[in-house]
């Protein structure tokens, strides 16, 4: 821009056409004194690249901008995209770039349209001349039809280009369009990258190997190292411009980054490892905390830095072959110049591999203080203590240390948080949150994304089972209407009852995967049994007319009947058929106001129901049996809600174990409806064996109905007219309120008490094998 | 004698844990029946054999499995050309001739055929062959072995309470680190280094029990690697082979189980 003024721009007025855009264009930008440096610098740099006639149908194209009001940061981007591409010497895609900037600015606004131009220097970096129209295009369809996704989508553009194909792009594009279907939130979540979708969907194009394709197996790899499991979480990925985020620890939760940048197959595999396995040591072999007191960021750095030395120390010593994991990570040469995050990632090599040379006084000095500790290498003091000796040496030598800036080499290892006390309400010294700042950021989202989901119902004035009125939008669709019997007149009213499909809430399904992690236990047993039946039980027949082998006993009374003279039995063999299943079950879950009573363990009877369906559908999905899960609950005769978190269709997949972990306690349990509309659903499944297996923590009851004997009634009528239809309905009676109704209504036979209902987890899935062998 | 070719003429090597000796000698001494309980390849059968021949008395195993019938243990007529013979079964050998009865695997049986050993378990300590018409009173050297895995344990598959009450257990798990060491250095020639790095991967799978390994890997499969270096093989191939190939078939697991072994090796 200072070159700008240089050169007078009057010398080239005289090549004008009298009435061209040129001429217009700089008679306009003479009245904007913001823009015309800007404008005249970019004029001059094109001129040297382009005659008149194509300098003329440039400044075409900026009039272009103009006139749809692009405002000045879009002029401005313009031509910083301009004259980076001029030195390609065609002229043909900036005002190809004009012409779409206009049409943007004229769907989307000046934003989008500033975003996009902006974008471009991605994009070019990515693509070549024919990918880069197709480029401009998808973005002119994605500003026709969602111009409000144009500008988070533009503003991602780094990293929704990962891919590198233009083809992967469209097909960004297409899916984010097709997947909102025309819900603007969601389309927004997906283009500003906050969708899993569309993480997963460039994660996947690009070739890397992101966090959920690795998660079980590093998972049991640390499991195989210590023998603890360890809470692993995903972590989403962050802008391009920043330094790779590093793994976090929090309290007993280990966060990887969604992504390694950068780093593909098999050498993302083994980061992730080298990455878990490292953290992991710090849960199991470290465990301390330091308070933060006065230490400056230098020396926080120091401390980290020396801890995650000890705690890799020790960990070799028990699993010495860790230290090909780590190894290749540390390349930190002994050159260069020593600025604080050099020194420290030599030290961290040097501490790491004692075999490495590295003749700097501060990294020599670093692991002397190290080895002189190591006979109390178990004492994590020997971390702070070093740490903060080294950071004073190195505070004396004055070497820049920019705590915003500083990411923890190499890239396996944590970013320290987890090791810090930062005390209840002191506050830490200043810088030292920089530090963190990425991690600390993560952490609040967290908390909000948690606050969010506990959209459960507080306790309120209503009794148990007892629902509370909710607001009519969100009711859900009628799916269908009931009869009910009416006791004390002795009728069945039609169409009484209305049953609503409410889409179900989620949640995040780690819960529910963790609830199963801690129940190994029952889990374990459910999984033997699920072999047990998985084979496919044979079953062996004696006595038959012919058959694989000899039956000894019908030989031998053959034999005596012929040598007494009698007519002997020809079936003498042995044969074995194997007993198929076929069967369908459909579990219909009770969520009413009462399923938020705690348990003395602390949990929900909800929660005990969640881990026991969760437990139960892990199993119905390794046997491949179809099964379906419904929730229900009831706010009067005009509303029994249904919420289907599986249909028999549907794959139990990690959405229907969102919905489950989302479910939640409210309202109240009209049981005899909720039968009926499963009975319509069972109806539809083609097995021969229908089963219906029912939750429920207490008896029927509703807000319109006083009596609940009128609700028991109902649903014994409901549970009898289902057996007429082939389909068994069973009752599964949590706690001790429903012992006497359960067996009125489900018949004493189809009913399961479980008093304690913490061992409802084993019951059912019990319960289900043992019916699915009859 | 007719249970000679049962008895056991050298000493199975055999390295105790803890008081399980003591504990069948006593329970032989009192002729109680016994049952070992523990994970496959742990030591069971050979602690059987071992006590066989301290006691130095016939041993007769019977592998139980899902078809065998109760005919199958206690014996059946067969037909021969004079007519029809009875021929005891092996159960019913080791109870009229004297010898411990080792039945291997018991839960595999259906449990109507385990009733057949209620009887000889018991003060009575009869075994009525109802086929034969005949009781047959037990030997005074014939004593009840039976061993059974709890990892298979299930609804489907569990002894009866009325079986498993008559038992005198003896638990057996993996054995101490040095313990093990020293018999995989034994049984399969391995040296004391390459035994010890065999335990601690063995520990990797043991980690892995009960979060996607149902079992972790016995000793007998860490002898049989043991045995795959001796023969010339990398320990990396007999380790893949003879530990990580036969115990799972889980990609993420066998990935998993084998960088965890990875950080054993140093």
């Amino acid at each position: 821009m200072r070159s700008v003024s240089a050169k007078p721009s009057a010398t080239l007025q005289v090549l004008f056409e009298p009435e061209g855009d040129a001429r217009r264009l700089h008679l306009i930008m003479r009245q904007r004194d913001a823009l015309r440096p800007f404008f005249l610098a970019t004029w001059e740099a094109l001129s040297r690249q382009f005659d008149a006639a194509e300098l003329e149908t440039w400044a075409g194209g900026v009039l272009e901008l103009v006139n749809v009001n692009a405002g000045p940061a879009c002029l401005i981007a313009y031509w910083e995209a301009s004259r980076n591409a001029a030195s390609t010497r065609d002229i043909a895609p900036l005002l190809g770039a004009a012409q779409i900037g206009a049409e943007i600015c004229r769907h989307a606004g000046a934003a989008a349209a500033t975003a996009s131009l902006n974008a471009l220097a991605t994009a070019r970096r990515s693509f070549e001349a024919a990918a880069l129209s197709r480029w401009w295009r998808a973005m002119e369809v994605l500003a026709r039809e969602v111009p409000e996704s144009v500008l988070p989508a533009a503003g991602r553009m780094g990293q929704i280009l990962l891919p590198g194909t233009v083809e992967a792009f469209e097909d960004f594009i297409a899916a984010g369009l097709r997947s909102a279907a025309g819900n603007r939130s969601r389309r927004l979540a997906f283009f500003s990258l906050q969708d899993d979708l569309a993480r997963r969907m460039i994660a996947r194009d690009s070739g890397g190997v992101g966090f959920p394709n690795v998660e079980a197996e590093v998972k049991a790899f640390a499991t195989a190292l210590w023998g603890e499991l360890p809470l692993l979480r995903g972590m989403a990925s962050d802008s391009l411009d920043k330094p790779q985020r590093r793994s976090t620890i929090s309290g007993p939760i280990i966060r990887l980054p969604e992504t390694y940048r950068g780093v593909q197959g098999d050498a993302a595999r083994a980061l992730f490892r080298a990455a878990t396995a490292h953290a992991q040591a710090h849960l199991v072999l470290g465990r301390a905390r330091f308070p933060i007191g006065t230490l400056k960021p230098l020396q926080v750095a120091l401390v980290n830095l020396i801890e995650d030395a000890r705690v890799e120390t020790l960990a070799m010593r028990a699993l010495p072959g860790l230290r090909r994991l780590w190894a290749p990570y540390h390349v930190a040469a002994p050159s260069g110049v020593a600025t604080a995050t050099v020194l420290l990632a030599r030290l961290a090599r040097a501490l790491f591999d004692p075999d490495h040379v590295d003749d700097d006084g501060f990294v020599a000095k670093g692991r002397a203080l190290f080895a002189a500790a190591l006979p109390r290498i178990e004492d994590s003091a020997i971390s702070r203590e070093i740490g903060t000796l080294l950071g004073n040496d190195l505070g004396q030598m004055r070497v820049q240390f920019n705590a915003r800036t500083y990411v923890v080499e190499p890239v396996y290892r944590d970013d320290g948080l987890g090791l810090w006390d930062f005390g209840e309400d002191a506050q830490p010294p200043d810088g030292v949150l920089d530090l963190f700042i990425d991690a600390v950021r993560v952490d609040s989202q967290e908390r909000a994304d948690g606050s969010s989901q506990q959209t459960e119902p507080g306790n309120t004035e209503a009794g148990i089972g007892r629902g509370r009125p909710v607001a009519p939008d969100d009711r859900g669709t009628v799916i269908g209407r009931y009869p009910e019997w009416d006791r004390v007149h002795g009728i069945e009213r039609p169409d009484w009852t209305v049953v609503r499909e409410v889409a179900a809430k989620t949640a995040d399904p780690h819960t529910i995967d963790e609830a199963l992690d801690r129940a190994g236990a029952v889990r374990n047993r459910v999984a033997r049994l699920v072999r047990g039946l998985r084979i496919g039980r044979t079953v062996r027949l004696k006595r038959q007319h012919d058959g694989h082998d000899l039956d000894v006993d019908a030989m031998l009374d053959a034999g005596i009947a012929l040598r007494s003279g009698r007519e002997p039995d020809p079936r003498v063999f042995r044969s074995s058929k194997s007993v198929h299943r076929d069967l369908s079950a459909l579990i219909l879950i009770d969520t009413s106001h009462s399923t938020s009573d705690r348990l003395l363990s602390g949990s929900t009877v909800l929660d005990v129901e969640r881990l026991a369906v969760a437990i139960f559908s892990e199993a119905m999905d390794q046997l491949g049996d179809p099964f379906g899960l419904h929730a229900f609950a009831s706010n009067g005769r005009e509303d029994i809600r249904m919420t289907v978190i599986k249909g028999f269709d549907e794959a139990y997949d990690r959405h229907c174990r969102a919905r489950l972990a989302g479910l939640s306690s409210g309202l109240s349990t009209r049981l005899g409806t909720a039968l009926r509309h499963a009975g319509n659903v069972m109806g539809t499944t083609s097995t021969s064996r229908k089963l219906l297996i029912v939750l429920t923590d207490g008896e029927p009851s509703d807000i319109d109905v006083p009596d609940p004997l009128d609700l028991v009634e109902d649903a014994r009528r409901a549970a009898v007219d289902l057996h007429s239809r082939g389909i068994d309905a069973y009752g599964v009676v949590l706690g001790t309120a429903g012992i006497a109704s359960a067996p009125r209504i489900f018949g004493r036979g189809n009913t399961m008490l479980v008093p304690r209902v913490e061992n409802l987890p084993a019951r059912l899935s019990e319960l289900y094998f043992r019916l699915a062998r009859r | 004698m007719p249970l000679d070719a049962y008895r056991i003429d050298t000493e199975p090597y055999y390295e105790p844990q803890a008081t399980e000796i003591d504990t069948f000698t006593a329970a032989y001494h009192e002729r109680l029946p016994v049952m070992l309980k523990g994970p496959t390849g742990c030591g069971k059968t050979r602690f059987v054999e071992h006590m066989a021949w301290r006691l130095g008395k016939p041993l007769i195993t019977v592998a139980a499995h899902e078809d065998m019938t109760a005919a199958d243990l206690a014996g059946r007529y067969l037909l021969e050309p004079s007519g029809t013979v009875w021929h005891d079964g092996p159960l019913t050998q080791a109870v009229r001739h004297g010898g411990i009865c080792y039945l291997d695997e018991i839960v595999e049986a259906r449990q109507d055929t385990t009733v057949v050993i209620h009887p000889l378990t018991d003060a009575r300590r009869i075994l009525p062959l109802e086929k034969h018409n005949e009781i047959v009173p037990a030997h005074a050297d014939f004593q009840l072995t039976i061993s059974y895995n709890p990892g298979y344990q299930s609804a489907v598959k569990d002894l009866k309470e009325s079986t498993k009450q008559r038992f005198i257990a003896i638990d057996f798990g993996y054995p101490p680190s040095s313990t093990e060491s020293t018999i995989i250095a034994r049984e399969s020639g391995a040296d004391n280094d390459l035994a010890t790095l065999l335990v601690r991967i063995a520990q990797r799978s043991r980690n892995l029990q009960g979060h996607g390994l149902d079992e972790g890997a016995s000793t007998r499969m860490l002898i049989h690697t043991g045995r795959m270096v001796r023969a010339g093989l990398t320990l990396t191939a007999a380790v893949q082979a003879g530990i990580v190939l036969p115990i799972t078939d889980n990609p993420d697991i066998r990935a998993a189980l084998t960088d965890a072994i990875a950080a054993c090796v140093p």
